[in-house]
């Protein structure tokens, strides 16, 4: 059987996200602000959550 | 004293009731008896880790402490560079990687005591989810024989639940870590990207990658842990935050924790014995006082995609040299994966991680607005048997590997610590499990909520059938 058939329709498959979500992605954004989301969002005050 | 935790161990060495000799003897001679069978290890440094035990010994008896880890026989997944072993990364080709030194990881943990035992089986190249090895030997899953272990670092987690090892370390890309930790039974953090180096450790995909820790208790990754992280000068991507004290706060109860249950696709067809499992692992945790809620979550499959986009791009690009020259050494189903990952533009692979920060930022800034933790479950299924892993056309393998590790990969795309812990068997015997997912580098109460389930429940004190 011929594997590159089901391989195309993978990657199409694949990368079918990237062109219902990228449209509309701000100038702004790049890579390197992923990062930046991890650095913002860690635990208030680098201490960890609240409760005990 | 294979029977112990690393923390048990630890103590008892300091203690002076045994020496780092004896306990790297005891997990040699487990070796040596279990592991023709198990095939934990590619690699066992025999005489390395008793010289190595000698030292410690010796140095123990003047009460020169190396660490916390003073003699305590650790392995590694065998993409982790050692000076003087050989690195297959899995590859057919025993020594395809040469060191000139330690990775970062290795370094750490020797330098706060531990022995190494030697170099653990994984998934070739650490692409796939099941464990399988058709050149070292498929791991086996010590709960039940014929089944899968779980991969990519499917023998850091074999020798951990059979005793070969007190600790070790895997990589985890898409789930490599969590989802052997969860098929056999053992504990298995991913921490935050960034968290612990990955200097040294042959890469899959430089934005995904994850190196970590597995272990029988929570303490006991909490411990390895503390040696892992920080910031490393050999690794870019490593993170400067500061690294808190992970033993301290375990121990705390979890009265207030907010704890949410993710509801939308987290539960879509799975077994019904591993969300029961699940579910009943949440109520424990409620009842320990944390405020236990359902919450939708930002659609996974998404980040899932984009992951995926970014992982197979990066694989192809690291592997490429592999590809070209030494096709016909590749597993089928591996070089299926690698050929995939060429054929995607560069203009994809670039919107999938403009858009990887996009998802991130919006999953933080809804999810933990409403909760301190999330918990979900980490494999579909219990570990299923070995011939599923490998039976069929490569396409068919790689959609059923995608569906196996479809629960942990949105986490390594978002690059949230997260935390597989067993929560019970299913009535073929084979652990169940669910994972603890934080705040970026909130692994203190991931390990926290970890802890406080394990002091409630009893299901890693079992050990398999092997004696």
């Amino acid at each position: 059987m011929d594997e590159s058939r089901p391989q195309q329709a993978e990657v199409a498959a694949l990368l079918g996200v990237i062109e219902r979500m990228a449209a509309d992605l701000a100038l702004a954004e790049e890579p390197a602000r992923f990062i930046a989301a991890l650095e913002a969002g860690r635990p208030p005050a680098g201490g960890e959550a609240g409760g005990g | 004293m294979t029977d112990w935790t690393l923390e048990g161990l630890a103590a008892a060495i300091r203690a002076g009731k045994i020496s780092p000799v004896e306990a790297t003897q005891a997990c040699l001679a487990r070796i040596e008896r279990l592991d023709g069978d198990l095939r934990a290890f590619i690699t066992v440094d025999h005489a390395g880790a008793l010289e190595t035990a000698r030292r410690l010994e010796a140095e123990s008896r003047r009460s020169a402490w190396r660490g916390p880890l003073h003699g305590v026989p650790l392995a590694f997944k065998d993409l982790c560079f050692i000076r003087g072993l050989p690195t297959s990364c899995g590859t057919r080709t025993a020594e395809y990687f040469l060191a000139e030194q330690d990775c970062t990881v290795v370094a750490r943990l020797a330098a706060a005591g531990a022995v190494t035992l030697g170099k653990l089986n994984m998934t070739e190249l650490a692409m796939g989810p099941f464990g399988d090895n058709a050149h070292h030997g498929h791991a086996q899953n010590p709960w039940r024989a014929g089944h899968c272990t779980g991969g990519s670092s499917s023998g850091s987690a074999v020798a951990v639940a059979a005793g070969l090892a007190l600790g070790a370390v895997g990589s985890d890309t898409g789930g490599s870590i969590r989802l052997p930790a969860a098929a056999c039974g053992i504990v298995g953090l991913k921490p935050t990207y960034g968290r612990v180096s990955r200097a040294g450790a042959m890469p899959l995909s430089w934005s995904n990658d994850h190196v970590g820790p597995m272990a029988r208790t929570v303490r006991d990754c909490a411990l390895l842990l503390q040696g892992m992280a920080g910031p490393d000068p050999l690794d870019a991507t490593s993170s400067r935050e500061p690294v808190p004290d992970y033993m301290a706060a375990l121990g705390r109860n979890v009265a207030g924790l907010r704890v949410g249950v993710a509801e939308n696709f987290f539960f879509q067809g799975v077994h019904a014995e591993m969300e029961a499992a699940v579910r009943k692992a949440a109520d424990v945790i409620a009842r320990l006082g944390a405020r236990v809620v359902e919450l939708h979550v930002p659609d996974p499959q998404t980040m899932s995609d984009v992951t995926n986009i970014v992982s197979r791009s990066e694989a192809s690009t690291i592997h490429a040299r592999l590809l070209r020259e030494r096709p016909h050494e590749i597993q089928p189903v591996v070089r299926s994966r690698l050929e995939l990952g060429m054929q995607i533009p560069a203009y994809d692979y670039l919107q999938a991680l403009r858009l990887r920060a996009r998802l991130t930022r919006a999953f933080i800034a809804l999810v933990f607005a409403e909760v301190d933790v999330l918990v979900a479950p980490v494999i579909p299924e219990p570990a299923p048997p070995l011939a599923h892993a490998t039976e069929g056309p490569a396409h068919e393998l790689v959609a059923r590997q995608g569906r196996f590790s479809r629960l942990t990969r949105p986490f390594n795309g978002l690059g949230l610590p997260a935390l597989s812990v067993p929560c019970g068997f299913s009535s073929a015997g084979l652990p169940l499990a669910f994972q603890i997912v934080g705040r970026p580098f909130d692994e203190p109460t991931v390990l926290r909520v970890g802890d406080a389930y394990q002091q409630a429940t009893d299901w890693h004190t079992r050990r398999p059938p092997l004696d």
